[in-house]
């Protein structure tokens, strides 16, 4: 770690601006010297994001990241189909981007402009609204079932139960008998995939839980609520940010493959999963069709990636000096 | 007389076909021994017992594996399969079928087992309408036609008590039942306590033959006894509800075995044996030594694979792993487009399938919530509503999802479907319904269509409908499986049409999905406006579509599940449905004169499309890449002969446009 | 410990029976026509319909349903017979005729993704930001960010164009034909172990007894091997025994695009279909599967990391 090492005297002459015979003298006594307490300007978010903004890729990919959210809503403003209103033309199918379709047509000869840039929304939104959903919950109840003991058997059941059973069973049954629509594939998608946050969490916490600090401190007394957000979950925030970063890409992949088998969202909701779903069947001719979606969700991947790790190691309080 | 002429006739037929056969077989080209064709996953089969399916997942495999009395030819003409010789002496009410002898049934390996004898179809019966032996499967033909057949299921099924605690109706049903089941065993004095499943499965073949109209005079001969005149009965005998079953195996596996019977432990006696089979993987049909056509042509072994989507077998064609590749609407514009594509010049036009598809409109739609969407029924109980549609809707597009080369051959105008029955001066039946409807098809434009008609009808509608209160645009809801892209697609350009042929001001089509069960979320709740639905016959005669829609009666299948006409309220509407039905049932007591009866149906047909009943829509041709000649091949509008490898021409190479042009030439001369 | 295994066995026992209850409740309640297939709804009439329903017994009340199910399974091992997977055929056969191919399969897969994923991600931790750091990087992108359908797309195109393999698996070319299948299989897995094994070296090689360790004068070598992996495979080595155990189930979208006959879209199969007797067969199995997985993970934490206890009471929060 970038601990100094101070070699000669010299140097430390130079460091402190003093001569080596003042360095080597005795302080005189200052009472109110002696009284005070260590103190330092550490403020742990600072910290957090002065090291990620040191992390040029990472913010790059994020304001990229940004850039396309904010155009895909302007991006329908200046298209030159609407939509909501487009026609179905089989004359116009499979045309390549030109100036009138900027990113061509797609089977039916419908602007594939707008149905990307709206897809990108859609998904956008549901993966953010279910990594958020995913944290808010994987992190509450993975830290209880981590600290209490007393919970460990219930969340452990509870995760047994559902855990040890496909998703897919679930997510058929909820298709099946409520239907399909977006609030419900956000909620069924949390509903499920909280678990994987709070079991990762319930982990590391279980490993902290028992490490002498955290003895020394329960036997001080403080307060449980205390002791997680203070001593142990700042050595989470790591791993919680990675598997938020990680959710919204497999959000994105398991919405795809819920949408081939016709589990998804539905269809006059079309998102970037759908519309690469789509494409699988056209790629070799005509591959632009897969081409655009593609980009969109790998940028939308990379940059997650890359912004999860960076986020990670700023928010790891050990690289904080 | 009449004895004499059926006589005549299948004597006449067999010639015909026994000369056809020995010719066939001596020109059949074979360029391909071992023929790989795909399915997709969805359609793995779910039993091996032909008794017990009814779905043509099974019945397109298992057809290869069994005959029956009776198959077809390449143009769709009886011939003899396991009966040489079939006729009837009163005008269809009793048929005796001349059983082939020789033939065996073998196992999977082809070893002979035992002779198939008269019996066996006897056996056959026995179980199809034994309720503790096949559940209730493929009885309804049966029951409707054979002497006593309904009976004897009613017999085997018994009734259940109604719980002590079960509602008013429940009971009601239950006495019913009760009553019903006494009454039979009033008839044939047995002792009137339902049967226990052991003793359903136990019951034998003696109690059945007192019962059932079905007798083997003698080991070759087989006499079925019919509850009136059909005259359309030996079509029967190509489905596999009159099928035969061996006692021998039965006794050998136990009855639940048998229902459960695997590739390995049946025994076969049509063209083929599956002597490999992997569910969701591979089956492998090999010829089998022993069948009777030993003059046939049959490959040495054919091979199904089952593939996730018709996207993986096209790549595995160019691959060159399979024979034959149905395409899909983007790889023909694809190959279509581009002149030097590999396969540009291998693009061929399939035989229409069997089906006829129509526009099915609900009478009695309901909203999610279950109350009624009276405007829809009100709209749609208005002729000039449905006329409006029927004029207005111009297919082409979407037919051109399917066949986009020559749209107009998918083009369909009538109920039934094309070349079903001929009379007897060689006019095609639904060429006369057209004739009645004034239409005549051509390959340009979608016949029916008239702009200005529509308009007319449109105009009249909406201000008849608006009187009464209905608001517009009516809100249409069409419902598509939610898996299916190009469900979907479809679905988008009937939206369009929609929207281009009768106007935003007049209705909105609204697509909306299912996932599983079209019959479960969508019918039983009633939550479609319509359906297009196609409709393949089980046996040959304008009966077995037009039965299907007429007014109250319960065997009426679209009537009863998806028009839901009988809880109409419209009272104009129930008058046209009522004079229809009596159209049909006028044409169904006519036996003795053929082209009298369909004349009379043909009338019925057009009378119900008139008044745009119901709305023709569609029929299914398809583009190919194949190595076999589909006109060589059994072609089949009723039954389960459909697809039958047998006699089929192959050739090493994939075959061209033009020699498919010729193959459709000669075909039609 | 022997008390606490006995204990959480039985544990297991009663989590898997609540799970298959609780399907099954489920399950009964979905519209019986579910029942029947299209075409037997065409050709049935509702009579014969309920006589059907009644004998199979899914007319009963969810509860005696539920009751009869467990008793045939607890007094004699039968689970019934599948209806619509493949008619009249015991479902423990259904299974076990399937489960084989998955298993096999899976397990390549694992091995496989183990013996690769967890090296690259070590190789990624100790070369920090250097060149192999952003290689791997690069693969664990690629395959997060390109949805597995369309990868899976790739793979079938690539291997079938252009190294000439057959693209569907055939139970009578089992070497060849499998290797698809199981690139697919292994493709993202790889991945995912790299991507955690890094994740978890690197935050342990910011921990204070590196430094000591360092200053005690070891090689980074032996750090790395002896002190740094072992901690940092503690967290993996939970979830180790349950993936090893679902390979069993296979993998529903491989195995589905390469028509491999394996359990994977089996569950899904019957649910659809509504084959009952085969749903909660197939649940019970994953069931077991899963929570004893999880037992084993948690052994297995054990012994790799001595300070985690699952017994005592060290960390009772009173």
């Amino acid at each position: 770690m970038e601990s100094r090492t101070v070699n000669t005297t010299a140097e430390l002459e130079k460091e402190l601006g003093m001569k080596e015979s003042e360095l080597f003298s005795f302080v005189e006594y200052r009472p109110s010297e002696a009284e005070r307490i260590g103190y330092s300007e550490y403020s742990y978010w600072k910290s957090v994001f002065r090291n990620f903004f040191k992390n040029k890729a990472a913010v790059v990919m994020m304001i990229v990241f940004f850039m396309i959210f904010i155009f895909s809503f302007i991006a329908l403003r200046i298209g030159k189909y609407d939509y909501q209103s487009l026609r179905s033309d089989t004359n116009l199918c499979f045309i390549l981007p030109n100036s009138e379709y900027w990113f061509g047509t797609d089977n039916l000869g419908r602007d594939y402009w707008c149905q990307v840039w709206f897809a990108t929304q859609t998904s956008i939104k549901l993966a953010a609204i279910v990594a958020a959903g995913e944290c808010l919950v994987g992190v509450t109840l993975g830290c209880i079932w981590g600290y209490v003991r007393k919970a460990d058997r219930f969340f452990t059941e509870l995760y047994n139960i559902i855990n040890s059973v496909p998703t897919m069973i679930y997510m058929t049954l909820i298709a099946l008998m409520i239907g399909q629509s977006f609030w419900v594939m956000c909620a069924s998608i949390i509903l499920f995939h909280w678990l994987y946050m709070a079991k990762n969490v319930r982990n590391l916490v279980f490993m902290y839980r028992d490490r002498e600090y955290n003895l020394a401190s329960r036997c001080l007394g403080t307060k449980i609520g205390r002791i997680l957000t203070r001593n142990i979950l700042p050595y989470l925030i790591s791993v919680i940010i990675l598997r938020v970063a990680l959710s919204i890409p497999s959000t994105i992949a398991l919405e795809t493959t819920l949408s081939y088998l016709g589990l998804g969202l539905d269809v006059n909701t079309p998102s970037l999963g759908i519309l690469l779903r789509n494409s699988r069947a056209y790629f070799l001719d005509y591959p632009y069709l897969l081409i655009f979606p593609a980009i969109i969700v790998s940028l939308v991947t990379i940059t997650f990636y890359l912004a999860g790790n960076a986020f990670s190691d700023a928010a790891d309080p050990r690289n904080h000096v | 007389m009449k004895k004499l002429l059926a006589i005549l006739l299948a004597v006449a037929m067999l010639a015909g076909i026994l000369t056809a056969c020995s010719s066939d077989s001596a020109t059949v080209k074979q360029g391909v021994k071992n023929w790989v064709t795909y399915l997709t996953l969805a359609n793995e089969m779910e039993t091996f017992n032909i008794l017990y399916s009814q779905n043509n997942k099974e019945l397109q495999v298992l057809t290869n594996c069994f005959d029956g009395l009776l198959s077809q030819d390449s143009r769709g003409n009886l011939i003899p399969a396991c009966a040489e010789e079939w006729g009837t002496e009163d005008g269809g009410k009793t048929w005796t079928f001349k059983l082939r002898k020789g033939i065996q049934w073998v196992d999977m390996n082809g070893n002979a087992m035992q002779e198939v004898k008269a019996e066996d179809w006897l056996v056959g019966l026995e179980w199809v309408l034994n309720f503790h032996k096949n559940a209730a499967t493929n009885t309804s033909m049966p029951i409707e036609m054979i002497e006593g057949a309904g009976d004897y299921y009613t017999y085997t099924a018994g009734y259940t008590p109604a719980a002590a605690d079960a509602d008013d109706a429940a009971k009601e049903k239950a006495a019913k039942a009760k009553e019903k089941f006494e009454a039979v065993c009033a008839k044939y004095n047995l002792d009137p306590t339902p049967l226990t499943e052991e003793q359903g499965k136990a019951l034998g073949l003696d109690l059945f033959k007192t019962m059932v109209g079905i007798e083997a005079p003698d080991d070759y001969t087989i006499v079925y006894h019919c509850v009136a005149e059909i005259p359309y009965f030996a079509t029967v005998s190509t489905y596999n509800c009159l099928y035969p079953a061996c006692q021998a195996l039965i006794d050998q596996l136990g009855v639940d075995g048998f229902l459960a019977c695997t590739n390995e432990n049946m025994w076969y006696n049509g063209c083929y044996t599956i002597t490999h089979y992997v569910q969701g993987n591979e089956k492998v049909l090999t010829k089998n030594p022993k069948y009777w056509d030993d003059k046939c042509a049959l490959f040495d072994t054919v091979t199904y694979k089952m593939v996730e989507s018709g996207d993986v077998a096209y790549q595995m064609f160019q691959a060159g792993e399979l024979d034959y590749i149905e395409l899909t609407e983007s790889n023909l514009r694809t190959i279509y487009n581009n002149p030097d594509h590999e396969f540009h010049n291998n693009l061929v036009e399939a035989r229409p399938t069997k089906y006829s598809y129509q526009i099915h409109l609900v009478y009695d739609k309901h909203f999610e919530d279950g109350t009624p969407d009276t405007n829809w029924n009100t709209a749609v109980a208005n002729e000039n509503f449905r006329l409006a549609w029927y004029y207005g809707l111009d297919a082409t597009p979407y037919l051109s999802r399917t066949n986009f080369i020559n749209p107009q051959k998918c083009a369909n105008f009538c109920y039934t479907m094309t070349n079903l029955v001929s009379f007897s001066n060689g006019t095609e039946y639904t060429a006369r319904v057209r004739e009645l409807l004034g239409i005549t098809e051509n390959s340009e434009t979608y016949a029916r269509v008239d702009a200005a008609k529509a308009a007319e009808y449109k105009e009249k509608a909406m201000a008849e409908l608006s009187a009464k209160g209905v608001t517009f645009p009516v809100e249409v809801d069409y419902y598509i499986q939610g898996s299916s892209q190009t469900a979907l697609d479809t679905a988008n350009v009937l939206k369009q049409m929609f929207s281009d042929y009768l106007g935003d001001d007049f209705v909105v089509l609204n697509i909306k999905t299912y996932i599983s069960s079209l019959a479960t979320e969508v019918r039983n709740p009633r939550l479609a406006s319509f359906f297009i639905n196609g409709w393949g016959a089980d046996y040959g005669d304008p009966q077995n579509y037009l039965g299907q829609e007429t007014y109250g009666q319960d065997n009426a299948y679209y009537s009863v599940s998806y028009s839901k006409i009988n809880d109409a309220t419209d009272p104009e509407l129930i008058a046209t449905y009522k004079e229809f039905t009596e159209m049909v049932d006028k044409a169904n007591a006519i036996v003795g004169d053929m082209d009298a009866r369909y004349e009379a149906y043909a009338q019925a047909e057009a009378y119900m499309i008139q008044h745009a009943l119901v709305i023709p829509w569609y029929k299914n041709v398809l583009w190919q890449l194949t190595r076999t000649n589909d006109y060589s091949h059994v072609y089949s509008l009723y039954g389960i002969q459909g697809n039958k490898f047998k006699n089929w021409e192959t050739a090493e190479d994939i075959y061209t446009t033009a020699d498919y042009n010729k193959f459709a030439e000669d075909y039609n001369k | 410990m022997l008390r606490y295994t006995i204990k959480r066995l039985l544990h297991c026992v009663v989590t898997v029976l609540i799970v298959v209850s609780i399907v099954s409740l489920l399950l009964s309640l979905m519209p019986t026509d579910y029942y029947f297939t299209e075409d037997q709804l065409i050709k049935l009439t509702d009579e014969q319909k309920e006589s059907q329903l009644a004998a199979a017994g899914l007319l009963d009340s969810p509860f005696v349903q539920l009751f009869n199910f467990l008793k045939q399974l607890i007094l004699k091992g039968d689970l019934g017979t599948s209806r619509r997977i493949q008619n009249g055929v015991p479902v423990v056969d259904v299974i076990g005729g399937k489960f084989a191919i998955s298993m096999k399969m899976g397990c390549i897969a694992l091995v496989i993704s183990l013996f690769l994923g967890i090296p690259m991600g070590i190789l990624q931790a100790k070369n920090k930001d250097g060149v192999f750091d952003h290689v791997g990087a690069a693969y664990t992108i690629f395959v997060n960010a390109v949805p597995r359908l369309i990868s899976y797309s790739l793979v079938l195109v690539l291997g079938v164009r252009l190294l000439k393999l057959p693209s569907m698996y055939s139970t009578r070319n089992v070497f060849v034909s499998s290797i698809l299948p199981i690139v697919c299989l292994s493709m993202g897995s790889i991945a995912s172990y790299a991507l955690w094994m890094r994740r978890y070296m690197v935050d342990e090689l910011t921990k204070d007894y590196i430094k000591l360790a360092q200053v005690k004068g070891l090689s980074m070598r032996t750090i790395m091997f002896k002190h740094v992996l072992r901690n940092a495979f503690v967290p993996m080595a939970q979830n180790l025994p349950t993936s090893f155990l679902l390979t069993i189930g296979g993998s529903l979208l491989v195995e589905r695009f390469f028509s491999v006959p394996g359990l994977g879209p089996l569950l899904t199969d019957s649910i659809t279909r509504y084959d009952i007797p085969m749903v909660r067969g197939l649940v019970l199995l994953y069931a077991s599967l899963g929570v004893i997985g999880l037992f084993l993970g948690d052994v297995l934490m054990t012994i790799f990391d001595p300070r985690i206890r699952l017994t005592g009471k060290g960390g009772d929060t009173r």
